[in-house]
């Protein structure tokens, strides 16, 4: 687009063409207030804050509806200007309640900032207001009428980014008021978008009501712990009896992938890490019961019988299950306490996608996935498989958003009318389990049934002639069907791929080598001379899968079961006495139905309470860091190390700490000590930090740079916490696991696993699940 | 000359001792003193130990919005907040403080706290015996600062809110 | 919910004047509420569902115009103007007199379900004001007389 100069108090001012004048004026630095407008959303106009003085207009004009043009005189700082918006606060605070004190949203409320900034100090206004009681509208969303301001964002953040329309203004001019499209209440995705946009406190959330101030909490940044998309969440903690307590999850510094966006599990369900019922005590069972002891005990213990189990019977009796949401560091140690500690390769944990397959397919193509940012700046999407709207929420935001905004191209083909078909410029549903029959079709394959053969065509010939098309598909998609659809992505120009998994980590485990046959980055045994020559001698013989371990231990083969974060059992329908003849110790957070079964439970922290890194469904890995704290837990990491130790293994060996070299330059005392922060940002960003303790992450993460493929990023980016793109890399694209090892969890917006069990907010939105069934098209 | 200079100079410095003999004494008799202050005397504006106020109708005005905690210099005051429930309400607002502490091992008594509270909820008192041997007895809880509530509704109360209201109705 | 012919010729033909179904709604709107004699939530759920609109967009507008109701009205709606022209012309009196006379205040209904009253804004008639509007017919240059011998009339219909 061609630039246009304007001035604006005298800067001059150069913008693409359509550009809008408020956002003109941010480039040079001019603040001009604004409650209506939201970038992102269409144009409102209703606050009237915004009101500027532009040459040869006769009144003021609205910035955020004015488009710039050629030689636009602009005056953001006058009389008129200052005294137009000081009526404007005037007007919003003649029935808005001065109940600041109590009102959530104080301390954090556009409202109060304005005043402060641009209001006047009284009011000319001395009539009672008008109140009206609060309505709760779901379990999580209240309404505060006198509150309002009329604004709108809710209205059309709902409508227009989420597409769930489920707010609505009723009654017109003064009188108007939001309305849920319920009558009283919402049948909603329960995001809570509109909490979050809400510049006063009119729309509080039902999780964080009353209990804090905005400024009383510690903001903690991290990584949201349900689906696979990673989302960051910033989430606000306060002391608490048992540590730190999570209060409230939002992303207002609009940082992360998701930018603002979060969905209901991302907002609200971290409150499974509060529960009264967390372990907090390691259990052991001592005649058939499990009785509380000790954190010294109870390693002690695991470390004796493992040590033993492993010299009498060797090994391969034993087996490891990993975890979908333990950290990179955690899955990657435990990996390699398997096979350098207990040596086995019986070390495998739930799949929910076929990454293996996809990295075979990918081989020698590092940068052919796309990241979770450029999903929203693709020309165009074709997704194959899944429902991102219920199980993929980022995804299925950044996909709409991306067509509402970029006019991007969406090609959605599903064996379900699932709610994205309303985005798409094209929607073919085919019948339930033919989607490996159309990764064929597009690589060049025929129909078999003759019934879409024309549909499918058109849409391939449509295909064939984007550039940059980004390609999701689910868990539909497995073994040979990836790479059909790898051969496919190779003939559209500028093609990448997203393989899309159920949990904050699958792809962290899958990358870390959470494989009876793989190691970190999808390394095949046989291929292992990097990692052989770092750890010393490994077991040849692929091990056993997850299913092969259950099959091992009914037949009385498996000895010893290491279960981290996971729930076989439960997930399995196993029948709980699979495991009665193996020594069973379990890591989690609550007593699961494995856990209930073990002989040794030890208590973990759960992912919102240590640190490390996750890596997403795209491969964009994200800091993970402590936000809650609950006295008591361990993380998996320091619980792996001090099995390892009891076991008489250095634990030297198995996290690399010690290294590394520290040089104090002064920074660290007197006047100069604020450097101090920045200079060990610097020393860790070089890798230089010494690692004091071998329940130091970054020791480990150090290993992952140096070893796995692909995840060598910038670390400086990633501490800031920046999303980084890994690439499938190097990696030997040999060994491929079985497809039927592949077991989505098909979980909902509701539902994440065994955390979403636990979660009283998920539990509660529940009733809202039967959605009323949206028209095919969505307005545009 | 000078020796009478002398001599009027110390009568003039001696006059002034003289003279204060007969005006009244200006030492305070604290604390063998009468009264529940036991003679020590305040300056109406005088800073002492907080007092949490409550309405008219004995609930408490504190709302919990923090801003006192905000505005403690030496960030002495620990609030937890909690939501009245219609069974049980503490504040006359939506919000109220179900823990409220203040650690006078750090107060520093300047009257910040006072001065941030929007719902005239915290006042300076007039008590200042707050010496102990025991550092832990210098954390107040809620309990300890709340002012008694109006005598209608104190537990101790000689009449109860309902004998009140019979007293009023009778004639005269 | 059923239509009648009528409405649904008019519906049909209606859709074909704009580019895109939403446009049709307040017409539609319009139309049932002359069939049905108010938008009772049957009628919005079916205009709705023709018009590929949730609910709740077909209440935001209903509640925006206030000619819209959701609420069933009497068989004739008195509604008498008293905008600026008409109440020069003596439509407050005019309006008083409308209340005393049916015991009513603004937008109630007779117990009988025969007559509503309502106080509306400019109906156009201002050359002829004091003006009401019984349903669609204008009622010009009121006295409280002609008012009174206006409304006998349409008792007597009643």
């Amino acid at each position: 687009m061609p630039d246009v100069n304007i001035t604006v108090d005298g800067k001059k001012v150069t913008a693409p063409a359509g550009t809008l004048l408020i956002e003109a004026c941010k480039t040079v630095g001019i603040e001009v207030p604004a409650f209506c407008y939201y970038p992102g959303l269409s144009l409102q106009g209703a606050c009237r804050m915004c009101l500027v003085k532009v040459e040869k207009m006769p009144k003021l004009q609205t910035a955020c509806t004015t488009v710039i043009s050629e030689g636009m005189a602009v005056t953001t700082d006058h009389e008129e200007i200052h005294q137009a918006r000081k009526s404007m606060v005037e007007l919003l605070l003649g029935n808005h309640p001065l109940d600041c004190p109590v009102c959530d949203a104080g301390g954090e409320c556009e409202l109060q900032d304005m005043t402060f900034s641009y209001g006047a100090s009284e009011s000319k206004y001395t009539e009672a207001k008008n109140h009206k009681e609060e309505q709760q509208w779901s379990p999580v969303v209240f309404f505060d009428r006198p509150r309002c301001i009329l604004c709108y964002r809710c209205v059309r953040v709902c409508d227009e980014a989420m597409d769930v329309a489920a707010l609505g203004i009723q009654n017109r001019g003064s009188g108007s008021v939001i309305a849920p499209n319920m009558g009283d209440h919402l049948d909603c995705e329960e995001c809570g978008m509109c909490i979050d946009i809400c510049p006063v406190g009119a729309l509080t959330s039902g999780a964080y009501r009353y209990k804090t101030r905005p400024w009383e909490m510690n903001h903690v940044a991290t990584a949201c712990t349900h689906c696979g998309d990673g989302c960051k969440t910033t989430l606000g903690v306060r002391r608490s009896e048992t540590g730190m307590e999570i209060v409230r999850g939002d992303n207002r510094d609009k940082s992360g992938p998701n930018g603002d966006f979060l969905c209901v599990k991302g907002r609200y369900a971290f409150d499974f890490a509060n529960r009264t019922d967390r372990l907090t005590q390691p259990l052991v069972r001592r005649n058939g019961k499990l009785v509380p002891v000790t954190w010294d005990e109870a390693l002690t213990y695991v470390g004796q019988k493992l040590a033993e189990i492993r010299s009498q019977s060797g090994g391969a009796s034993m087996g490891v299950i990993g975890s979908n949401r333990t950290t990179n560091e955690e899955n990657y140690l435990l990996q390699k306490f398997a096979r350098v500690v207990l040596q086995t390769n019986n070390i495998d944990h739930q799949r929910t996608a076929d990454f293996a397959a996809f990295a075979a397919a990918l081989a020698g193509r590092p940068d052919a996935t796309a990241s979770a940012r450029e999903v929203f700046d693709a020309p165009a999407i074709l997704l194959i498989g899944n429902d991102p709207t219920e199980q993929h929420p980022l995804l299925a935001y950044q996909i709409r958003n991306n067509v509402r905004l970029h006019k991007a191209r969406l090609y959605v083909v599903n064996s379900e009318s699932v709610k994205l078909r309303r985005q798409a410029t094209l929607f073919s549903q085919i019948p339930s389990g033919s989607e490996a029959a159309f990764a064929a079709f597009l690589a060049g394959g025929d129909v078999a049934n003759g019934a879409n053969r024309d549909e499918w065509n058109a849409l391939r010939d449509q295909l064939r002639k984007e550039t940059g098309l980004v390609i999701a598909f689910g868990s539909e998609l497995r073994g040979a069907s990836i790479a059909s659809l790898n051969k496919f992505a190779l003939s559209v120009q500028g093609a990448k791929l997203i393989c899309l998994a159920d949990y904050a980590n699958s792809r962290g485990a899958a990358d870390m080598g959470v494989y009876p046959d793989l190691l970190p980055g999808y390394v095949p045994l046989i291929q292992g001379s990097k990692f052989k020559a770092e750890w010393g001698t490994l077991p040849d013989a692929a091990g056993l899968t997850l299913p092969g371990m259950v099959d091992a231990a009914k037949s009385c083969k498996l000895k010893a079961l290491l279960v981290v974060g996971a729930n076989p059992v439960f997930r399995m329908k196993l029948d709980p006495a699979t495991f009665a003849n193996s020594f069973l110790v379990v890591q989690d957070l609550f007593l699961s139905e494995t856990a209930a079964v073990a002989d040794v439970v030890l208590p973990a922290a759960s992912a919102y309470e240590k640190s490390g890194t996750f890596t997403n469904t795209y491969g964009d890995v994200q800091l993970v860091k402590q936000a809650g704290e609950i006295t008591g837990t361990k993380s998996d990491f320091e619980i792996i190390v001090r099995i390892a130790e009891r076991m008489g293994y250095d634990v030297a060996k198995l996290v690399p700490f010690g290294s590394g070299s520290r040089a104090d330059m002064g920074q660290s005392r007197g006047a100069q000590s604020g450097e101090a922060d920045r200079h060990a940002v610097w020393l860790e960003a070089q890798g230089l930090e010494l690692k004091m303790n071998p329940f130091d992450p970054t020791a480990v993460f150090d290993e992952i740079q140096r070893l796995v493929p692909g995840y060598q990023v910038s670390r400086l980016n990633l501490m800031a916490g920046n999303d980084q793109h890994t690439r499938l890399d190097q990696n030997g694209g040999g060994a491929v696991g079985d497809p039927a090892l592949i077991q989505p969890a098909n979980d909902g917006l509701f539902s994440s696993g065994s955390t979403g069990r636990y979660s009283k907010t998920l539990n509660t939105v529940m009733e809202n699940r039967n959605r009323v069934e949206m028209p095919k098209v969505a307005a545009d | 000359m000078s020796v009478i200079k002398d001599i009027s100079e110390v009568a003039k410095g001696m006059g002034i001792t003289f003279m204060e003999m007969f005006q009244p004494t200006v030492v305070e008799n604290y604390p063998d003193g009468p009264g529940i202050f036991k003679g020590a005397k305040f300056q109406e504006r005088f800073r002492g130990m907080h007092v949490l106020q409550r309405d008219e109708n004995g609930l408490e005005k504190c709302v919990a919005c923090f801003l006192c905690a905000a505005a403690c210099p030496s960030n002495c005051i620990y609030i937890e907040a909690a939501e009245n429930t219609a069974e049980k309400r503490v504040s006359g607002a939506e919000r109220y403080a179900e823990v409220y502490n203040i650690d006078y091992n750090r107060c520093i008594f300047c009257g910040y706290c006072v001065e941030a509270c929007p719902t005239d909820a915290i006042t300076h008192g007039h008590g200042f015996e707050v010496a102990t041997f025991n550092v832990g007895a210098l954390v107040y809880r809620k309990e300890q600062l709340l002012a008694i509530k109006p005598a209608q509704m104190g537990d101790n109360a000689v009449f109860n809110k309902q004998e009140m209201e019979t007293q009023r109705v009778l004639p005269g | 919910m059923t239509f009648s012919p009528e409405f649904e010729q008019r519906f049909t033909e209606m859709l074909t004047h704009y580019p895109s179904k939403r446009s049709v709604l307040v017409p539609t709107l319009l139309y049932a509420q002359d069939e049905v004699g108010y938008l009772s939530d049957e009628a919005i759920t079916e205009i709705a569902q023709r018009l590929q609109l949730t609910e709740l967009d077909v209440r935001n507008v209903i509640s925006y115009y206030s000619m819209l109701t959701t609420k069933p009205r009497g068989k004739y709606n008195v509604q008498v103007c008293t905008n600026i022209a008409c109440i020069l012309r003596g439509a407050d009196d005019l309006w008083e007199h409308c209340q005393k006379k049916f015991g009513l205040r603004h937008k109630q209904t007779t117990p009988d379900g025969q007559f509503s009253i309502e106080e509306v804004e400019c109906i156009g008639a201002c050359s002829w004001a004091p003006a009401m509007q019984v349903n669609y017919d204008f009622h010009e240059n009121l006295t409280k007389d002609k008012f009174d011998t206006i409304l006998d009339g349409y008792k007597k219909k009643a």
